[in-house]
């Protein structure tokens, strides 16, 4: 199986990665702080709050006697987690015991944060000067559309019409794994690209904010300034609007990328324009392991293999497209099924049975989604036998040899392949026998030497 | 994965043609199936969805159950508040595609618009209705296709009056249409009567008899009531059928209604039975009957039932309804039996009134009306017959029959219907059966020689209301022995390759132990399939069960199902395909299914019905009772052999109606491999060498399949040595045998008379 390379980083990972320096200016910020503490494991988050009025260093060993004996794997994760974060300074004494202290700026700003409460850099406008201000359902809407549109463009560029701000090298760096092309050709999906049009949307998000931060110093822009910016934005309140003015420069080139994304709906007013947070934006401090945030599922899948996905969609029906024969497109409907030629269409793309089942489950619609198991078993059994079919037969390059010129050769030869453990298969009789590709360098020149 | 699977699960049919000749009978009767069913279009619609996006959404779009698209395609959803009323509507006027749990699938054709029709629907309320309940406006195309459809129906009737033939209408330009056609008017008899009132047949009034007298004034005819202003001409009995089958959708397009006002029919002598207080239809029946006689008349048509839902009340309550004479048609004695049980079970009838007339018994009723059960064949029959049936029959053709309701009329081919229906004159046809699989050629017959369909059942429904069984349905896999594959891949094992492939032992080990399973540890009643006779009895005894197989007699027969039924010790019995329909075994909730007819849908589905009669409690059964599953279908397949693509085929229909199969891969589980058969590699290849040595005459074998299984079924009709003769079906029908005492039944091809003798094929075949 195709090992899935793209796995959506949680952001923290991103975060963890930075440089010391670049980390310790972040925890000036006590929104970043939070951002970290929530993102964290339950029990290191124990840890922190723990130590945040302890100013001396604490041994490892009088950390573990905090925990019983079965908790001690739980343990090590959270401490491992602290420290990568740089949370917690790791020392270690002459005598090679490690001890633990809070990152002094970090127990700084969440101290702060605790005993004064935080305020972000701007409030909310008054609603006297915010007009036609969207309700949260419309707000939705349009982030999940934005959001769609997107991702429409990403792999089908010639299918969405209206501009955006995104640029199109930046929107090449967000393709550069997921879509290849051949000269001439339109721009194919990967397997990459099929993985993760399959996966549900934080994930996705994940994936592309870590592009954009990664990419970030190549278009001259602060990798740091950037994530506290993100961190900072997902503090804000959903569906209230936020003055421009109150952003710099960076911030406000930012803000419409964003908006392309569907992270933030930008409107314009008389004399002010603002923005406003979606759900999108403020997830994003929300770990990827509870995303409970989850958009009402849209599939249907019967017992005799017919998807129904009620979806207006054209990326639905894409992405059914991938593993389904789609066979009627109707207002609110997209009608297909699954058959063996269709799975075995996204095997070959890369596509996992695993993927498409988990795919299937996540979008489950409503209706179905109570039932045990919401898809039904006979088609994920189904599903996972034809993929595993197509593993029954195993291929290795080989090598034919026949025609020897004596018993002896024949048998010498096999022997040799024997040795480099290649001998796949010999006929002694005919003197026939073949051996695996690699070792045929060894046989040839094994024959070679017995000339 | 070998060749056999390559088409799973949708292939097209065509795949077949892959295997090697001698395969061609095999699929022959699957051909007709696979017609143009839902699914076969699938080929075209690769890469071309068919868009309907641009159909406008109604507002309140979410209250209501349907999409319509302009193909006639219609999705229903069956968790939306209105799906009973929808699910009524549809029913009556669309053909089901499939119907699983959540949503069903439709279509609109002429045929079931036909159908629609001749149960009193009107155009302008079909498309009223139908835009009710549609999410979207009614494409233009679908509302075009209704009108033109329908445009012409319900405005023929054919009635029989006094043992004559009419076909009737109010609009007598329709009738001269009618008479254009060349069939038509050579079926024409131009009555003395019509001569006689001197009427030259060039002249329109000639041509059209108006009910006696009141052509003269034509105005007063038309304002007169609307029975009054029918018009009609007679036609030839014996060309009735090809007189309807010109009226149909396909031909000229005016199909003909038939009706039977039964309670102003003052000429045929009345029946006197009722329903007896303790037989309470349920709401399902209820409805096909309602469907039935929904403007006081008795419709001819069709009513699809499940097996085990209860379709035989529903054959008696009609019966009871139309109190005529009544001829029961059935597929066999034993299932002749057990309707006239039936009729004394759910009836007041006397027992003077209900006749049998098969081989062994040869009843006639007393008084002037009553219930006369037989099987087609016997009415069939074309050859000599003694004297005293040649007088049953002789009276049988002579009768006009009120009711002439129909048995299973899936599994009879339509010439048999047709001499059935031509020699029997009856008022109102009503056809019975649980799988109407669509769309073959036959099913179409079926809609011109009976009537359209009247109603249809959901399995889903049914099974919800806790009126038939829950059945699991598994697929089990067996991987053939390496030893059994490579004679299964030889060229010259081509004949024998079915052989092969159902006495597999881990197959046989896999039957074994379900069996075992069934019997110790849920005490049930299992019943095990085989269309290939050796493998039947090389199963049956070395399991030491009973079987019952084409010749086994109609005594030795009621003997081994009655020991079923009621004795402890015999819990497990093995039929060959004579068992598939019609032969009611209560009791049994277990199928294990060794070797099948290729891929026939039907047969699948009639041996899932051996079991659906539903046991237990009714609270226990219903939706979350106790016993989720209270009954159990196994098909056994060889892996990577042809009978895993016709497995696939087979299920196809049952998937449809909502049912799933389960694949179970690792049969039988790991601990118990030693305790069966076939643990040791010598008993296995042991085995083979019976299957291959039996191969000797390898087309013997399939020969004296043939003579077990077709001889006794199909008499004079063999086919010369086709593959569909191992298994014994090629869409034929069990046709009345002879049993081994017959007296008197000279038509009866000689078959082994003497049981001792009868087992000499058994003993041939042991023997080698």
């Amino acid at each position: 199986m195709p090992e899935v390379r793209i796995i959506a980083k949680n952001f923290m990972d991103m975060v963890a990665s930075m440089p010391a320096m670049k980390l310790d200016n972040l925890y000036e910020n006590g929104f970043i702080c939070e951002a970290i503490l929530r993102s964290l494991p339950p029990l290191a988050k124990k840890y922190v709050l723990q130590m945040l009025y302890i100013d001396a260093q604490v041994t490892a060993k009088s950390l573990e006697e905090w925990v019983l004996p079965d908790g001690t794997s739980k343990h090590r994760v959270a401490i491992d987690r602290l420290v990568q974060l740089r949370v917690f300074i790791e020392t270690v004494d002459r005598k090679s015991e490690k001890s633990y202290k809070l990152n002094p700026t970090f127990q700084r700003s969440l101290q702060n944060l605790l005993i004064i409460g935080g305020t972000l850099p701007r409030e909310p406008m008054p609603s006297n000067i915010t007009v036609r201000l969207p309700t949260l359902e419309d707000l939705e809407a349009y982030a999940l559309e934005q959001w769609e549109r997107f991702l429409l463009r990403l792999i089908s560029p010639n299918q969405v019409e209206r501009p955006s701000n995104i640029s199109s090298s930046l929107m090449k760096v967000f393709q550069r794994q997921l879509m290849i092309q051949r000269d001439k050709e339109a721009p194919r999906l990967t397997e990459s690209g099929f993985q993760f049009l399959l996966m549900d949307t934080n994930a996705q998000l994940w994936y592309f904010i870590r592009e954009y931060i990664s990419n970030s110093e190549a278009r001259g822009v602060d990798a740091a300034e950037l994530i506290s910016f993100l961190l900072e934005l997902s503090f804000h309140v959903i569906g209230e609007a936020y003055n421009v003015n109150t952003l710099t420069d960076f911030q406000r080139n930012i803000i419409k990328d964003l908006a392309d994304l569907g992270l933030v709906k930008l409107q314009q007013g008389r004399k002010e324009s603002w923005f406003i947070p979606t759900k999108l934006a403020t997830n994003l401090s929300v770990s990827l392991a509870d995303s409970s945030c989850r958009k009402q599922g849209f599939v249907v899948v019967e017992t005799n293999f017919r998807v129904y996905a009620y979806s207006t969609s054209k990326l639905h029906c894409e992405i059914l497209r991938l593993f389904s024969s789609v066979e009627y497109q109707l207002p609110n409907l997209i009608v297909g099924g699954i058959t063996k030629e269709s799975l075995y269409n996204a095997f070959e793309n890369g596509i996992t049975a695993e993927q498409i089942i988990s795919f299937l489950q996540q979008n489950a619609h409503p209706r179905v989604a109570e039932r045990m198991p919401s898809v039904p078993e006979n088609v994920t059994d189904q599903m996972r036998l034809w993929e595993s079919d197509l593993n029954r037969v195993e291929m290795t390059e080989a090598y034919f040899y026949d025609e020897f010129p004596s018993r002896d050769a024949f048998e010498g030869a096999c022997d040799c392949a024997r040795e480099w453990n290649g001998l796949l298969w010999e006929d002694s009789k005919k003197m026939h026998m073949v051996v695996k590709m690699e070792v045929h360098p060894y046989v040839r020149d094994y024959l070679r030497r017995q000339k | 994965m070998g060749h056999g699977d390559k088409g799973r699960p949708f292939k097209k049919f065509k795949a077949a043609a892959k295997f090697d000749d001698s395969r061609k009978g095999f699929v022959d009767d699957d051909n007709a199936y696979m017609g143009d069913d839902g699914y076969d279009d699938d080929g075209e619609k690769e890469g071309k969805a068919k868009d309907f996006s641009k159909l406008e959404l109604k507002k309140d779009h979410a209250n209501r159950p349907l999409w319509a698209c302009g193909n006639g395609r219609i999705f229903l959803e069956t968790f939306s508040p209105l799906y009973k009323q929808a699910y009524d509507f549809l029913i009556a006027i669309a053909e089901p595609v499939c119907r699983p749990e959540s949503m069903h699938e439709y279509n609109l054709t002429p045929h079931s618009l036909y159908a629609a029709v001749s149960v009193g629907l009107e155009t302008e309320t079909i498309i009223s209705v139908l835009n009710k309940l549609s999410k979207t406006m009614l494409p233009k195309e679908m509302i075009k296709f209704i009108q033109d459809s329908t445009a012409n129906y319900g405005k023929v009737k054919l009635v029989l009056k006094k043992n004559r033939y009419f076909i009737e209408s109010p609009f007598p330009e329709v009738l001269k249409t009618l008479l254009r056609d060349e069939v038509i008017s050579r079926s024409r008899i131009t009555s003395e009567g019509a001569a006689g009132d001197g009427f030259t047949i060039s002249k329109t009034a000639g041509e059209i008899e108006g009910t006696h007298g009141e052509l003269l004034n034509e105005a007063e005819v038309a304002a007169a009531a609307e029975e009054k202003e029918t018009h009609s001409f007679e036609i030839d009995p014996s060309q009735v059928e090809n007189v309807k089958q010109r009226c149909l959708p396909n031909a000229l397009n005016y199909p003909m209604l038939e009706e039977y006002d039964f309670r102003n029919d003052t000429v045929n002598p009345d029946l006197d039975m009722e329903l007896k207080p303790q037989a309470q239809p349920r709401p399902y029946q209820e409805k096909s009957l309602s469907k039935m006689f929904g403007n006081g008349r008795a419709r001819s048509g069709i009513i699809v039932l499940p097996c085990g839902a209860g379709k035989s009340l529903v054959g008696v309550s009609a019966a009871c309804r139309i109190k005529k004479s009544c001829l029961c048609l059935a597929t066999n004695a034993v299932s002749v039996d057990q309707w006239a049980f039936q009729f004394k079970l759910w009836s007041t009838i006397r027992d003077e009134n209900i006749c049998r007339f098969t081989s062994d018994s040869k009843e006639r009723f007393r008084g002037n009306a009553g219930v006369v059960v037989t099987t087609y064949n016997m009415v069939a029959f074309g050859g000599k017959r003694s004297e005293e049936s040649e007088k049953i029959i002789e009276e049988i053709r002579n009768r006009e029959w009120g009711l002439l309701l129909m048995d299973e009329v899936h599994v009879v081919p339509a010439h048999m219907f047709r001499k059935v229906i031509s020699l029997t004159k009856s008022h109102c046809k009503l056809g019975l059966t649980a799988t109407l699989v669509r769309e073959d050629e036959r099913i179409t017959d079926l809609n011109f020689l009976i009537g359209p369909k009247l109603y249809e059942a959901n399995w889903l429904d049914l099974v919800k209301g806790g009126f038939i069984a829950n059945v699991q349905c598994a697929e089990v896999w067996c991987p053939m022995t390496k030893e059994f594959f490579a004679e299964y891949l030889k060229k010259e094992n081509s004949k024998k390759r079915q052989a092969l492939y159902v006495m597999n032992p881990n197959k046989f080990r896999a039957c074994e132990f379900l069996i075992k399973y069934h019997e110790t540890q849920r005490g049930d009643k299992i019943i095990v399939f085989a269309d290939n006779l050796f493998a039947l009895t090389e199963y049956a005894m070395k399991l030491r069960k009973p079987m019952i197989y084409g010749a086994t007699s109609h005594v030795e027969r009621t003997k081994i199902l009655q020991a079923f039924k009621t004795s402890k010790d015999v819990n497990t019995i093995f039929l060959s395909k004579v068992g598939d329909n019609s032969i009611d075994i209560p009791e049994a909730n277990v199928i294990i299914q060794i070797s099948s007819h290729a891929g026939s849908r039907r047969q699948e589905a009639q041996r899932l019905g051996r079991i659906l009669r539903a046991k237990g409690k009714l609270q226990d059964r219903m939706a979350g009772g106790k016993e989720e599953y209270n009954a159990f279908f196994y098909s056994l397949v060889s892996t990577d052999t042809q009978e895993m693509y016709y497995s696939t085929k087979r299920q196809q229909f049952l998937i449809d109606q909502g049912y799933s199969f389960k694949v179970i891969t690792s049969f039988p589980p790991p601990g118990e491999e030693a305790s069966l058969n076939y643990y040791h590699l010598e008993d296995q290849l042991a085995l083979l060498g019976k299957v291959l040595s039996a191969g000797d005459d390898a087309v013997g074998l399939e020969q004296l399949d043939e003579d077990a299984d077709d001889v006794a079924l199909h008499n004079a009709r063999r086919s010369a040595g086709s593959m569909s003769a191992m298994s014994g079906a090629k869409g034929m029908v069990y046709m009345e045998y002879s049993t081994g005492r017959n007296k008197g039944q000279a038509q009866m091809k000689s078959k082994p008379k003497d049981p001792s003798k009868r087992h000499v094929l058994f003993k041939r075949r042991y023997g080698s």
